[in-house]
């Protein structure tokens, strides 16, 4: 029998190399421009590697955030850690679902066009970046240490809305998606 | 070709250097209920681990009944000589098959873990120890019968040419025989289960169940030594109530019964009570609904925002122009300027035409796109 711990090592390891390797993608081919005319000339690759590997890791992160609730000690949200976990994790969903669905309305060309680019570009190592700091605070709560340690962020400190404000936010986000969904790409 | 792998090389060698080695979780896992494999593969490949060279025993009272709580206590020496370990990681384990190998799995039930709770697995800080680290669970066994116990420890060494490796180690196995509990022996009776862990600030009010039990005399003691004699009062026959104080910090202090009645009497184990301040409970509702609203927010603002403008690279290209529009301006000033009025034909201005409307349609009327035209 594995253990929830176990299994949501596994699945955060998942999550955070695929992320991770999206991530330096993304990155690659924000810059691509800039670079040496070997690598630009391959942004084709790398916005296959940059997307496919988000898709992995959107594909494993409700695994792990789920192993992560049911082996979490003392309950879900015992901690302020836990539920900046869980506000990290799920807007870096969120952010890498609405990259993934761009890059499948607009495809390729997208990175032809500045505004698309930088979009892309951004939105991708942000959510990027929700994910490895997610990883961080669950190294922080689990192991007492985290490579982003030097970042000194407050794991430990919640920035919590009153649920009238995060309904109005969830409002807010249906109409943001609503628009975004008819948007004409 | 290779200058460019040269590089790539160099950039891979580069970052591999530049991660750190050190023990997977020098801050500890927490104390649990875990299999051995936790110790022997936590940190992903068991093959990573070096092997303790810390010295393992348990004792165990001489005579451990079923279905009475016993002290099982792990001795741990060595400490701080061989390795320098900071903080030690103790199983209690009822077998080496690395999983499923809890006492639990052997018909024991951990009644304390001497730090608050009631699984395994503990972790001891070796500060002020010395080489000596004792750590008693409580026991009790379901059933008679020979059980066999093990102690494991996992590690870290600050120092050493292992440094920052994961050490583990795991002793011989300790035969212990349980038997049947002598018929009036005064003892605590089989559905009494202590508490383990109270809140800091709150008095705790133990109601002790006993059997064949007289009189009951109950002493608790502080984490510096002192052992005091609690107020003990029979609510029913076999019941008996005391109380032990509040504490004003996270701390433990343990208590034992004292018990006697018409059989033998029996001293009780010490059983330990910690003190802890518990997180405040948190509703995770809200905490939830603002997780899906950022989400949403996020995946919406990326779809609204992203969408095709036409405006590609080539598109936005900005072109520098200036040398040709120079050149078409100089040539403008240099051409011969073009008189103000059409020169007049032979002949004199066409019949019917005034000076005025020659002075304007002059030159069209030499094209011949304006009255009849030159002949």
């Amino acid at each position: 029998m594995i253990s929830p711990n176990t299994l949501h090592v596994v699945a955060t390891e998942l999550v955070v190399g695929a992320f991770a390797l999206s991530g330096v993608a993304f990155l690659l081919c924000l810059a691509h421009q800039y670079l040496p005319g070997s690598i630009r000339s391959s942004y084709r690759s790398l916005d296959a590697v940059a997307h496919a590997a988000m898709l992995f890791g959107l594909i494993a992160t409700p695994f792990a955030i789920w192993t992560g609730l049911s082996s979490a000690p003392g309950g879900e949200m015992s901690s302020p850690i836990l539920a900046n976990k869980m506000l990290f994790s799920m807007s870096g969903l969120g952010l890498a679902s609405g990259v993934l669905l761009a890059r499948r309305r607009l495809g390729i060309s997208l990175w032809d066009e500045p505004r698309s680019r930088l979009t892309q570009g951004v939105s991708g190592l942000g959510a990027v970046g929700f994910m490895l700091v997610t990883a961080s605070a669950g190294g922080t709560f689990s192991r007492g240490e985290s490579l982003l340690d030097w970042l000194h962020l407050p794991y430990d400190e919640t920035l919590l809305m009153p649920t009238a404000l995060s309904a109005i936010l969830l409002l807010v986000g249906i109409a943001c998606t609503t628009i975004g969904l008819r948007s004409n790409a | 070709m290779i200058n460019q792998r040269v590089k790539v090389l160099v950039l891979l060698l580069v970052l591999v250097a530049s991660t750190t080695f050190s023990a997977a979780e020098p801050g500890g896992n927490g104390d649990g209920l875990r299999d051995m494999q936790c110790g022997g593969a936590c940190h992903g490949d068991a093959g990573q681990n070096a092997t303790s060279l810390l010295t393992l025993s348990i004792e165990y009272p001489e005579h451990v009944w079923a279905g009475q709580p016993a002290e099982v206590r792990i001795v741990v020496e060595g400490v701080d000589v061989a390795h320098d370990e900071q903080l030690i990681g103790l199983f209690l384990l009822s077998s080496t098959n690395a999983n499923g190998d809890t006492p639990l799995e052997d018909g024991w039930e951990i009644l304390s873990n001497g730090q608050g709770g009631s699984g395994n697995y503990v972790e001891r800080s070796t500060d002020g120890t010395g080489s000596i680290l004792e750590h008693t669970w409580v026991l009790r066994a379901d059933a008679i019968g020979a059980k066999t116990l093990y102690a494991a420890v996992h590690h870290a060494d600050a120092s050493g040419p292992s440094q920052g490796s994961p050490f583990f180690g795991i002793s011989q196995g300790f035969e212990i025989n349980v038997a049947s509990v002598p018929e009036d022996l005064a003892r605590i009776h089989e559905d009494f289960t202590p508490t383990t862990a109270r809140e800091v600030g709150e008095d705790l009010t133990v109601l002790l169940h006993t059997k064949y039990t007289d009189a009951t005399q109950v002493e608790w003691r502080t984490e510096d030594g002192a052992v005091i004699q609690a107020t003990v009062n029979s609510t029913e026959a076999n019941y008996w109530q005391f109380t032990l104080p509040a504490a004003i910090a996270p701390s433990t202090i343990e208590w034992r019964a004292t018990l006697s009645g018409e059989g033998p009497s029996q001293t009780t184990p010490w059983f330990a009570v910690s003190a802890q301040i518990t997180p405040e409970e948190v509703d995770a509702l809200p905490i939830y609904l603002q997780g899906l609203a950022m989400g949403l927010v996020l995946f919406g603002a990326v779809l609204a925002m992203q969408r095709h403008t036409g405006q590609t690279d080539e598109s936005l290209k900005i072109y520098d122009e200036t040398p040709t529009i120079e050149a078409l301006q100089q040539a403008e000033e240099t051409a011969e300027p073009q008189p103000a009025i059409a020169p007049l034909p032979e002949g004199g201005l066409p019949p019917g035409w005034t000076d005025e409307q020659w002075q304007w349609y002059g030159y069209e009327y030499l094209a011949g796109t304006y009255g009849d035209g030159p002949q």
